[in-house]
């Protein structure tokens, strides 16, 4: 590898975060001290880095002082990295030529009790950074094409209400649905809260819309074979009975919804007694249920039986996640049950009960229809039993001093929560996306990246990355929708160039960074007369376990290539000569409270004196010129700590000597 | 192992217990109640016992006597459920029960019979009361058909009846409640100690001053003689007051005619007390000052104005002896003085006057176990 210039002008800022950092971090002498770097040419104290006037300053720098790089020793990059890459563009210099030091969460948070420690590590943290940009190369955006097509798996109400959206906006859309029909699990049941509309009205009306649509295709008993391709040039291979499809798509919008918790055989009488269902089951047949008298499996109705969370938020089991629609549906369902028939005695037994947002009025109304409500902890479940035809149930109600209670009742419906598709294993095979704990999908960041994949191109719709309801699902199938079309509408996209690179000169393709590589991105590629290994650009994420994989050393990752990661340790291990008598200046206020600040300095020269000689509280105040309370607390302290250690008496069997303890 | 039973939900209602099935169980109500603690626990839990249908929960309980209705929960509720209302539906509930005839059932849970007997019992006591007085035709007549002997034994019978059943009350109520109290806990207690506690608590009302007494409660800006510990003290002491000189009047076998007689000084001034104290309670419930004024059943209301007319045509009465006026109009006030007053005794097993003999019951029982705790 050639060896790159080093960066010869460079310009560092040490924040104080307005105290932040400088409360604790001795700003003034990092700012001395890193002066003296090699090839620092400006190093300055600001008092807020990222404060337009100081963005200002900084442009200013690097244009009057021909600088070529800058450090910001501040906050976190994930706050200000995009800020400060901006403001080396404006200066006229690479957004690469730039290295963020995180001083404030590894410094002045993290070692607030420590101020000359923290001061150290900000000092070696700076110097690490100064060495990684002088050795940083300038680096280009990758720009892919795109195709403006999109094809989205699964056709229930995410993926239709998406696909109609996406069509809207202007792009080609394939709908790939596994069943016969469209609709998915939506079309299974009757009246929906808060609309009253039936799943099926729904359905209909979502496929009347996908047909005006021109741009999109409803494949159905479609199967998802094979994806290949990255962001902007997926390959869908479809198959459709015996036949194979091939579709093209700049993205992919993942919509394959849930299926229902099924109770395993005798859980809580499943399987075992007519008289129990689980709830999507009964919401289907009450639905169907069209006469005056309530009737299930031949037996006439008068009381009714919900245990919650079955199957969900076990600590034991897998399922340790909450469903969360359950509840309102149960609920819902109950209420249905009462409009529908009269005199129907509803018991609920549960563990916790939410129905959330503006289904609330559901539980009330619930409660004064005079339903009854017991609640069970997990440890102490109810049990059903069947006794000569009667089902019997037992509940320990935590609402009534625990007291066990025993009741009949008709028919006992299992309220069941969304698990995982039993196929999404499969597909996330396929996609090369990951699934959570809970065996979801997984999105990149709950709250700040909720719809994206780690594959570039491919976005979550609706259930299948978690329990949701529907207008939750659109929301999120909707969300998809526009990242989605915010991509494919450039006809290049825009992507982060930290990537691994290949030495073409040594690589000899011996596969191993293929093997590993987590996305894909690493192919065979013939060229110079030799195979060699090709990275995709737009699959890449710059993970690096390809580098240190290469039994050659031909891979290296952008921003972080061995000059850089060496320069960066070599400036972290340099000695660091603290001037303590410019130590952190301590407030009237803290001197005389606490003394946090000045807490190490004590137990050190605690410990220099017990060196010597064991000695006593009164003995180690006088030497030590404090008063005895401060040096009680702070060798109390040391002794919890297992530092030091009584050892017998003085001669007026008053206090006793302490010596260090032996490690 | 208990039973459910979901019908007593309807049961109660009859009783005059409304949106409690509302209950989320947030217990508000019984953190904000004054009179609870680790031992003493209600209204939540009550209306517990209420959805699930525990009768002998309820029934043997001493919780439920404690309450005095100051409908600080019922304020505090996030859901409308009314558990101060609740709580004196429980109470009509148990008077119910305990009493062995049946009477107070009906005429608690349906206004029309209530109405039909409380007539009814009024038409009987005034054909009593001619017969004190022979010497009127409507007695005369009344003579012909029924000898004396048989209407004063009549009398006799139906009074006998109402000191049997609230006997019969008073013992049901002691067995369950005891019921539910360990042995122990019976036997370490001192029984003269708890006695001179409830006196104390008659005598100065200290719970029910601990009633509704936050710094943001309505009652915390009046003066203490209108706050409703001194409204209820007032009646209490009025009606005993009442009861004592007339018993003394009796006995003295003259019908006090000199106002200045002991006797008939203690009249007029538990009289004070008892229309000062039935008027304010009366006027509260007509203005619904507070929560806990704002349901009030016809028992309720014949009961406070049976107390008041009986106040205040007795007061009628004695300004009329004191000046030896002789007139109709004086008569007939009289028979209704008469009638009113001797029908609340009557009916003290079956109505809401119960109350003053079960809930001094109660508190002996509460006092006799949580002497055991310290």
């Amino acid at each position: 590898m050639e060896e790159k210039l080093k960066k010869q002008r460079i310009g560092v800022y040490i924040c104080h975060c307005g105290g932040n950092i400088s409360d604790y971090v001795d700003v003034t002498q990092v700012k001395d001290l890193v002066k003296n770097e090699e090839g620092v040419i400006v190093s300055k104290n600001v008092m807020f880095a990222c404060a337009d006037s100081n963005q200002k300053e900084m442009v200013k720098d690097i244009q009057d002082g021909k600088l070529d790089a800058i450090v910001v020793a501040s906050c976190s990059p994930k706050l200000h990295l995009h800020t400060f890459r901006n403001v080396a563009v404006r200066g006229g210099i690479n957004a690469y030529n730039y290295t963020q030091v995180n001083i404030r969460e590894q410094c002045s948070w993290a070692h607030s009790d420590t101020p000359a420690e923290a001061t150290e590590k900000a000092i070696g943290l700076i110097r690490a950074g100064i060495i990684k940009v002088s050795n940083s190369e300038a680096l280009e955006t990758i720009e892919v094409s795109s195709t403006r097509a999109v094809v989205v798996i699964g056709a229930g109400v995410s993926g239709m209400r998406a696909a109609i959206d996406l069509a809207k906006m202007g792009n080609l859309v394939y709908l790939v649905e596994k069943e016969g029909k469209p609709g998915g699990n939506i079309s299974r049941w009757g009246d929906l809260f808060i609309s009253g509309k039936k799943g099926n009205d729904i359905v209909d009306a979502l496929t009347r819309q996908i047909k005006e649509q021109s741009n999109v295709t409803l494949f159905t008993d479609a199967a998802i074979n094979k994806v290949s391709g990255s962001l902007g040039n997926f390959n869908v291979e479809v198959k459709i009975g015996t036949e194979i499809l091939n579709l093209k798509a700049g993205a992919i919008l993942v919509a394959t919804g849930f299926d229902s918790y099924r109770p395993a055989d005798g859980m809580f009488g499943y399987n075992q007694f007519p008289s129990v269902t689980t709830l999507p089951e009964f919401k289907e047949w009450i639905d169907k249920n069209q006469g005056e008298k309530l009737v299930f499996n031949n037996r006439n109705i008068k009381s009714i039986t919900y245990i919650y969370c079955v199957g969900m938020r076990e600590t034991k089991g897998t399922n340790k996640y909450c469903s969360r629609v359950c509840c309102t549906s149960a609920i819902h369902n109950s209420i249905q049950v009462h409009e529908k028939f009269k005199d129907i005695n509803v018991y609920h037994i549960y563990r916790d009960i939410r129905t959330y947002g503006k289904q609330e009025i559901l539980f009330e109304r619930s409660s004064k229809n005079g339903d009854i409500f017991l609640k069970y902890d997990e440890k102490l479940p109810p049990f059903v039993e069947q006794i000569g035809g009667k089902i019997m149930v037992k509940v320990k109600d935590e609402l009534t001093r625990n007291q066990e209670f025993e009741f009949e009742t008709d028919l006992v419906v299992l309220v069941t929560g969304m698990v995982p598709r039993h196929d999404s294993l499969e597909l996330a095979g396929k996609l090369k996306i990951p699934v959570g704990n809970d065996k979801f999908f997984n999105e990149i960041h709950p709250k700040l990246r909720p719809v994206e994949t780690v594959i570039n191109g491919v976005f979550l719709g609706g259930s299948c990355q978690g329990p949701k309801n529907i207008s939750e699902s659109v929301q999120s199938s909707l969300a998809a929708a526009v990242k989605i079309n915010a991509l494919t509408k450039n006809p290049k996209i825009q992507l982060e160039p930290i990537i691994a690179r290949v030495n073409f000169e040594t690589c000899v393709w011996c596969g191993k960074c293929a093997e590993v590589c987590e996305y894909d991105a690493i192919h065979p590629l013939e060229m110079y007369g030799k195979t060699v290994a090709s990275v995709n650009e737009a699959t890449c994420k710059g993970c690096g376990i390809c580098a240190p994989i290469c039994p050659v050393d031909a891979i290296d990752i952008a921003q972080y290539s061995n000059a850089e990661i060496e320069g960066m340790i070599d400036g972290f291990m340099q000695l660091v000569e603290l001037n303590i008598e410019g130590k952190i200046e301590t407030t009237e206020e803290q001197g005389s409270s606490a003394g946090m600040n000045d807490l190490p300095q004590i137990w050190r020269r605690i410990s220099a004196s017990l060196e010597v000689a064991a000695k006593t509280i009164p003995a180690l105040a006088t030497e030590l010129d404090l008063n005895t309370e401060m040096i009680t607390y702070h060798l109390m302290t040391m002794n919890k700590y297992s530092l030091v250690e009584a050892e017998g008496l003085d001669d007026n069997d008053e206090y006793y000597f302490y010596k260090l303890k032996k490690l | 192992m208990a039973i459910i039973d979901p019908g007593f939900k309807s049961e109660i209602k009859k009783y005059g217990a409304k949106d409690f099935t509302a209950c989320y169980n947030c217990g508000n109500c019984t953190a904000v109640c004054g009179l609870t603690d680790k031992e003493v626990n209600f209204p939540r839990i009550f209306i517990r016992h209420g959805i699930l249908g525990q009768t002998e929960e309820i029934l043997r309980s001493k919780e439920l006597w404690l309450c005095y209705a100051c409908g600080d929960c019922s304020e505090t509720c996030p859901r409308q459920a009314g558990p101060g209302d609740y709580m004196a539906a429980m109470r009509r509930y148990a008077i119910a029960s305990y009493e062995p005839t049946g009477i107070t059932k009906l005429m608690f849970k349906s206004n029309p019979v209530f109405i039909v007997l409380t007539l009814f019992f009024a038409l009987l006591l005034g054909f009593f009361l001619f017969t004190l007085k022979p010497d009127y035709e409507v007695s005369r007549w009344l003579f012909n058909i029924l000898p004396y002997a048989v209407i004063h034994n009549m009398g006799l019978v139906i009074f006998s009846l109402t000191g049997l059943s609230i006997m019969w009350g008073v013992t049901v109520m002691a067995l369950k409640l005891t019921k539910s109290m360990k042995e122990q806990e019976k036997s370490k207690s001192n029984w003269v100690s708890s006695l001179m506690m409830v006196g104390k608590e008659l005598a100065t009302m200290n719970r029910y001053k601990t009633c509704d007494a936050e710094e943001d409660s309505f009652w915390k800006e009046q003066p203490w003689y209108q706050q409703p510990w001194f409204v209820h003290w007032s009646i209490m002491w009025g009606f005993i007051g009442l009861l004592v000189a007339t018993v003394l009047d009796f006995m003295l076998k003259d019908p006090a005619t000199n106002i200045w007689w002991p006797s008939r000084i203690l009249g007029t001034i538990a009289g004070i007390f008892l229309v000062f104290g039935t008027s304010l309670a009366i006027n509260y419930r007509f203005k619904k000052v507070t929560k806990a004024y704002s349901q009030t059943r016809l028992a309720d209301w014949v009961f406070l104005w049976f107390l008041w007319i009986a106040g205040i045509t007795g007061f009628w009465l004695e300004v009329s002896v004191a000046f030896q006026a002789n007139l109709l109009i004086n008569h007939v006030i009289f028979l209704i003085h008469t009638i009113i007053s001797m029908e609340l005794v009557l009916l003290f097993a079956f109505s809401k006057f119960a109350h003053a003999i079960y809930r001094p019951l109660a508190l002996f029982l509460h006092f006799q176990k949580s002497q055991n705790k310290n």
